[in-house]
């Protein structure tokens, strides 16, 4: 069981799709604009990797090797499509803002990734819970570039303003060259932090 | 005339990678030597021209007429899938070298952003066929741009003295960062 | 079962079983999304037609509104022919309103058009949706360009270069308004006059 608990909070830390694996990175730059639009998309994905890691699972023994990509992807896309109805649906404003990243989340590298690597592996509860861990882990890199983003470049955070009315912000952050740079930097940090655990221990 | 904004729009100023943010992974992955990122672009932009073709015949004359608008995600991504395959097959036979120097990145242009991103955004903007053939060329050669240029900067790192923390991927990102703006100087270009 | 039937098999039917969940979603959502846009349709309406307390769609009844593909928006590229009547407290008609939708930078624009009943000029335009860049096609929400259009008719060219200004490194966005507002206005008098 400890095994099993060890595996969702892999997805968190060490193995964070994002800061240390550095895979399914479009949405990442693209709809890190605030803070809650990262914890939209982030929920949204975590959503449609857990199901799928599920669904992979419940069928690994049935798909037969040489179509397993097609039908992961069939799997994928469903779930995927699944969360674009809704969104549209029930939230219809944050679906507008993330537009075409939400059914892109099925080619988002983490899931096709996960699927093939574990899903296809590993029993049903474990697949369940790396999903979960991959998804959150994506969640809160996210949510952390968003806010990042959102304080430099509009002076806000989940949409509350910070700065004084009318003080300068940096514009770029909101713009493309700053989801790189502001990516870039993280990165960076993260690497530092690493190296000063490794020395800790 | 307006193929051609259409055209120069997806190369530049709304160039895939760098300012539509479709196509990251592999323009961070294949992006570390001038030569494997032509093919990659090559590769990639051959797969985005055929699939153009194919989904926009069969959005308009399957999906639309029969009131299937909710299969469009799943049908795009497993012709790109069919067409990936395709691509593969075909290298493998005719340029074999490049097949190998390609490796993984191949199969995995069928989850590049940019070509689900693309065929997606044709069918929104109900682009006509040659419309989105010409849209899916450019996207293609605007991402083999981006990732010629990035390549050429990477390659110039080798001889940089980067700090320790950002590498490799840190002073990569930051590097991209500052491509694209230098792309968002197209804007306002049409 | 050999190889190649199983292959088969197992497609086929996580194929089929896939379509119909989509299936059955999408019916579930639609109502929904329908709704969605119903409401916002009718604030855009009493946005640009002061003075309206009622609102009232025109040439097609409720029913067919709700019924209409949420996704029919997306594959047009002229303007949606819905135009909508508003009535003020005493029952007299302020004018109508009508969708324009035109090919942006970044996706398709929509905007809401309300025109006086008296002259047939323009009283309002609102931008309901767009995907243009921010900074510089998204300045197509900002008042000095929208108020280009107050005040206008039928018999006015409504076009960039000629009574109308495009917004400096935002021309597609700028033509892509102008010509939604033309393109509509023309559609929406022709059905608001077969209707008096």
């Amino acid at each position: 069981m400890r095994g099993v608990i060890k595996e969702f909070f892999n997805g968190l830390w060490k193995e964070n799709p994002t800061f240390r694996i550095q895979i399914g990175l479009c949405p990442v730059l693209a709809v890190t604009t605030s803070a809650m639009n990262g914890i939209g998309m982030g929920l949204a994905t975590t959503f449609v990797l857990t199901c799928s890691n599920i669904l992979v699972s419940l069928l690994r023994k049935v798909i037969p090797d040489k179509v397993r990509i097609p039908c992961y992807i069939i799997v994928i896309a469903t779930f995927s499509t699944i969360v674009d109805l809704v969104m549209n649906a029930f939230t219809p404003d944050l679906h507008r803002v993330l537009g075409i990243f939400i059914p892109l989340i099925v080619v988002n590298c983490i899931l096709m990734g996960r699927a093939e690597a574990y899903a296809s592996k590993m029993p049903v509860l474990h697949s369940a819970l790396d999903g979960l861990g991959m998804g959150l882990g994506f969640t809160w890199a996210l949510t952390l570039i968003g806010a990042i983003r959102e304080l430099l470049g509009k002076g806000s955070i989940f949409d509350r303003a910070v700065t004084a009315e009318g003080a300068a912000t940096f514009g770029m952050f909101s713009l493309p060259p700053g989801a790189f740079i502001t990516l870039g930097v993280l990165l960076a940090l993260m690497n530092m932090i690493n190296a000063r655990l490794r020395k800790a221990s | 005339m307006e193929l051609f904004l259409i055209f120069i729009g997806a190369v530049f100023v709304n160039n895939f990678v760098l300012v539509r943010f479709l196509g990251t992974c592999p323009f961070m992955g294949v992006s570390k030597q001038v030569e494997t990122a032509m093919g990659m672009g090559a590769a990639t932009t051959f797969v985005m021209v055929v699939t153009a073709a194919v989904t926009w015949v069969l959005q308009w004359f399957v999906l639309e007429p029969f009131g299937l608008p909710f299969l469009q995600t799943p049908v795009f991504i497993l012709v790109i899938a069919a067409m990936v395959q395709l691509v593969e097959m075909f290298l493998h036979k005719t340029i074999p070298n490049l097949y190998r120097a390609l490796g993984i990145y191949l199969p995995l242009i069928t989850t590049n952003c940019a070509v689900l991103g693309f065929s997606l955004i044709a069918a929104q903007e109900a682009y006509s066929f040659v419309e989105a053939v010409v849209f899916g060329l450019g996207a293609g050669i605007g991402f083999t741009l981006a990732l010629m240029l990035m390549a050429g900067m990477r390659e110039e790192l080798r001889f940089a003295d980067v700090p320790e923390p950002l590498m490799p991927t840190g002073i990569a990102f930051i590097l991209a960062g500052l491509l694209s703006l230098a792309f968002s100087g197209f804007a306002g270009l049409v | 079962m050999n190889e190649s039937a199983r292959m088969i098999v197992v497609l086929t039917v996580i194929a089929m079983v896939s379509g119909g969940l989509l299936a059955a979603v999408y019916d579930w959502t639609s109502g929904v999304i329908a709704e969605n846009q119903l409401k916002e349709m009718e604030s855009a309406v009493f946005a640009v037609l002061p003075g309206a307390v009622r609102i009232e769609l025109l040439d097609r009844g409720p029913a067919e509104l709700v019924e209409d593909d949420p996704k029919a928006s997306k594959e047009t590229k002229q303007a949606a022919n819905q135009v909508f009547v508003g009535y003020n407290e005493q029952g007299a008609p302020v004018g109508y309103a009508f969708v324009g939708e035109g090919n942006g930078y970044g996706g398709i624009i929509r905007i809401m058009v309300g025109v006086s009943e008296a002259e047939g000029k323009i009283l309002n335009l609102t931008v309901l949706s767009h995907s243009e860049t921010p900074g510089l096609g998204s300045r197509i929400e900002d008042a000095g360009f929208r108020n280009q259009f107050v005040g206008k008719t039928l018999s006015d060219p409504i076009a960039v270069g000629r009574d109308i200004n495009a917004l400096s490194g935002a021309t597609i966005s700028s033509r892509a308004v102008t010509e939604a507002v033309r393109r509509g206005l023309e559609q929406a008098s022709a059905v608001y006059e077969r209707s008096r």
